[in-house]
């Protein structure tokens, strides 16, 4: 109970750093903006398998930037703060599901200003919408993580970079392969063994982070 | 001495056995090549049939030949004529209709000797029908099915035809990859290690398996590629295990890169531990989930982990267990090298 | 540094062996008996990779050597 507590307070706090500033979801709506427009305006025509592509481009590399400065913001009286209030479960707890929201919404609008500039090239919309989920489910917990890994070592992107890529292969293999099946890229076939999947990974890594932040979070 | 280092000699007694066991037990006799592999229905041809380390001429009895459509089927030769030990000569009857309902259908060839033991060679001649009819095939069909098929012993490695004598490598390019994986555990161990106990000795063992596991890995790369050229036909097949052992290696030279971005050396072991645990959580599913959901050129795939029953038989078991052993124990004796290098490190920065 | 050059030209090395083995057709030397020479290079590409470890031990023990020698004076 009192986890949940912590949870919501931490997760209002984000919400009204983030109304307030509107710094994050800003920057991130502007680049999702204009890259589709760049996209529009150099292609004109955007075949189904070019779209895939692009458009899972465009999500890891917001999702990427909008993570980054999840612990890059928190000065260091601040985390002081923090430390003696709180558990480390449910401030990484909290900022996981923070960045679920701001992936989701994000992976939404990008979806839509897809639709918009282009056209909306997904067959099933429900299947894609699932992948878009589990893969916003994935990204925010490895990048969370990294991130709180990366803000240890001061010289934050580059290292962010290095540290998150290799690590979200598998999610992003099993995912081109169910958004091309909701592209009808490809035929639609073991659904459920890569959605399975994707889910093992998301719990494994969830699970891995619940464990080893304690380890972290102090200095 | 002996008694204190004895898993070290150990692991250099089995790789000299695997060494030597490895490369001097002979392959299966098999048949390397067919000559013409495409011909077409009602003619009688004459096949030129090359034997890979047969002795088709001090057979006792007559080499036996079939053309085998499936386990029922099979046309059995007119006539064999041997050459020499490695050639023969091969007549088949092709009917002017076959009964299939394809236009184009391959045929295994099978061999059958009293000193070679049976020998096949998949999809060996792809024979082409003038026109299809699969009713008049039934009729003319002369059903000789494979049978009677004699049994040799003797140890030997298998023979597969575009392996040849390279099936050799499961202990070199496999067993070592195996040992990659074994060193690579053996890492995070200690890092979970060093968070419970904080002792800065289990992170220089960390490092040191891990840097181990790297370069095994380079190594499975390589010898992968070298193998794969020679095989598959190009050094990298963007294959998916291929894909999978690179990205492992790019998660461990991340683990490096991380390390050299902290000074003070007890935040440094601490994050780069957590980071070990966490992207080799990532990895498992990577290498073992990952390539069952995709076509590989890899043996196994879409099914078990590295290897079919039918690759890797009893004789090859009884070297490849030792080889993944043998490497292992290599392996960590390098590790342990690396881990007495660094704790000299350590005692004479505390002298100064 | 100069290890990174070992490895790298080794690594070269071997390549252009094997490719030169079976670009120039006729021979095809590496694919000869059964690709025998093919287990042969693996092991030799092993074989290097030992060797690269050696020397990179050898340079961290030179340097420990050298830190004794420092203190001793």
């Amino acid at each position: 109970m009192k986890l949940v507590k912590e949870i919501v307070w931490l997760l209002h706090k984000d919400g009204l750093l983030e109304w307030r500033s509107g710094y994050a979801l800003g920057g991130i709506l502007l680049y999702v903006l204009s890259t589709v427009y760049i996209l529009y305006a150099s292609f004109e025509k955007i075949e189904p398998s070019l779209w895939n592509a692009l458009f899972w481009i465009v999500i890891l590399f917001a999702s990427v930037n909008a993570i980054t400065k999840s612990f890059v913001q928190e000065s260091g009286a601040r985390q002081l703060y923090y430390y003696s209030l709180l558990s480390p479960i449910s401030l990484i707890l909290a900022k996981i599901i923070y960045n679920v929201g701001l992936l989701l919404v994000l992976s939404l609008l990008s979806w839509g200003a897809f639709t918009l500039f282009a056209e909306n090239a997904v067959t099933d919309n429900g299947l894609f919408f699932l992948a878009i989920f589990l893969a916003t489910l994935g990204f925010s917990i490895t990048f969370t993580f990294i991130s709180a890994i990366s803000a240890k070592a001061n010289n934050n992107s580059t290292l962010m970079a290095i540290l998150c890529f290799p690590l979200i292969i598998p999610i992003i293999m099993t995912l081109i392969n169910l958004s091309k099946m909701a592209l009808d890229l490809k035929i639609k076939a073991n659904i459920e063994n890569d959605l399975y999947t994707l889910l093992g990974i998301d719990a494994l890594l969830l699970g891995m982070t619940l464990v080893l932040y304690p380890f972290l979070w102090r200095d | 001495m002996i008694h204190k280092n004895w898993w070290k000699y150990l692991g250099v007694v089995i790789l000299l056995y695997v060494l030597t066991v490895g490369m001097l037990v002979p392959l299966k006799p098999g048949i390397s090549d067919i000559d013409p592999s495409s011909v077409r229905t009602g003619e009688t041809v004459t096949f030129k049939v090359w034997g890979y380390n047969s002795k088709f001429a001090q057979a006792q009895q007559p080499t036996r030949a079939w053309l085998k459509l499936d386990d029922e089927r099979a046309l059995s030769a007119e006539r064999v004529v041997v050459k020499s030990d490695t050639m023969l000569e091969v007549e088949f009857r092709i009917p002017p209709y076959l009964p299939v309902s394809q236009k184009v259908q391959d045929f295994s060839l099978i061999l059958d000797n009293d000193v070679d033991g049976p020998s096949v060679l998949p999809s060996a001649v792809f024979i082409t029908q003038d026109s299809v009819d699969a009713a008049r095939g039934e009729q003319v069909w002369v059903n000789n099915p494979v049978q009677d098929l004699s049994n040799v012993s003797g140890m030997t490695f298998p023979f597969r035809n575009i392996l040849g004598e390279t099936i050799r490598n499961t202990y070199f390019h496999v067993a070592l990859w195996l040992a990659m994986f074994t060193i690579f555990i053996a890492g995070v161990f200690q890092s979970v290690q060093y968070l419970r106990l904080r002792t800065p000795s289990r992170d220089h063992w960390a490092v040191s398996y891990t840097t181990i596991g790297v370069l095994l890995g380079i190594l499975g790369v390589v010898t992968g590629a070298i193998w794969a050229k020679n095989t598959w036909g190009a050094f990298w097949s963007w294959d998916v295990k291929q894909n999978t052992t690179a990205i492992a290696l790019l998660i461990y030279l991340a683990f490096f890169v991380l390390r050299a971005s902290f000074e003070d050396p007890e935040q440094k072991a601490r994050v780069s531990a957590v980071y070990n645990i966490f992207a080799f959580a990532a990895l498992v599913p990577l290498i073992y989930v990952i390539p069952r959901l995709t076509d590989s050129l890899h043996p196994g795939a879409g099914g078990n982990i590295t290897f079919g029953s039918q690759d890797l038989d009893n004789t090859m078991r009884m070297v490849f267990y030792p080889a993944v052993i043998g490497w292992t124990l290599i392996g960590v004796w390098m590790a342990t090298l690396l881990y007495r290098v660094k704790r000299i490190q350590e005692k004479l920065w505390d002298v100064y | 540094m100069k290890k990174y050059i070992f490895a790298l030209t080794t690594l070269q090395l071997l390549f252009t062996i094997s490719a030169a083995a079976q670009g120039t057709g006729g021979s095809d030397f590496l694919r000869s008996i059964g690709k025998i020479y093919v287990v042969v290079a693996v092991i030799v590409a092993v074989f290097l990779g030992i060797v690269v470890f050696l020397i990179y031990l050898d340079r961290r023990l030179t340097k420990l050597e050298d830190q004794i020698k420092d203190q001793n004076e």
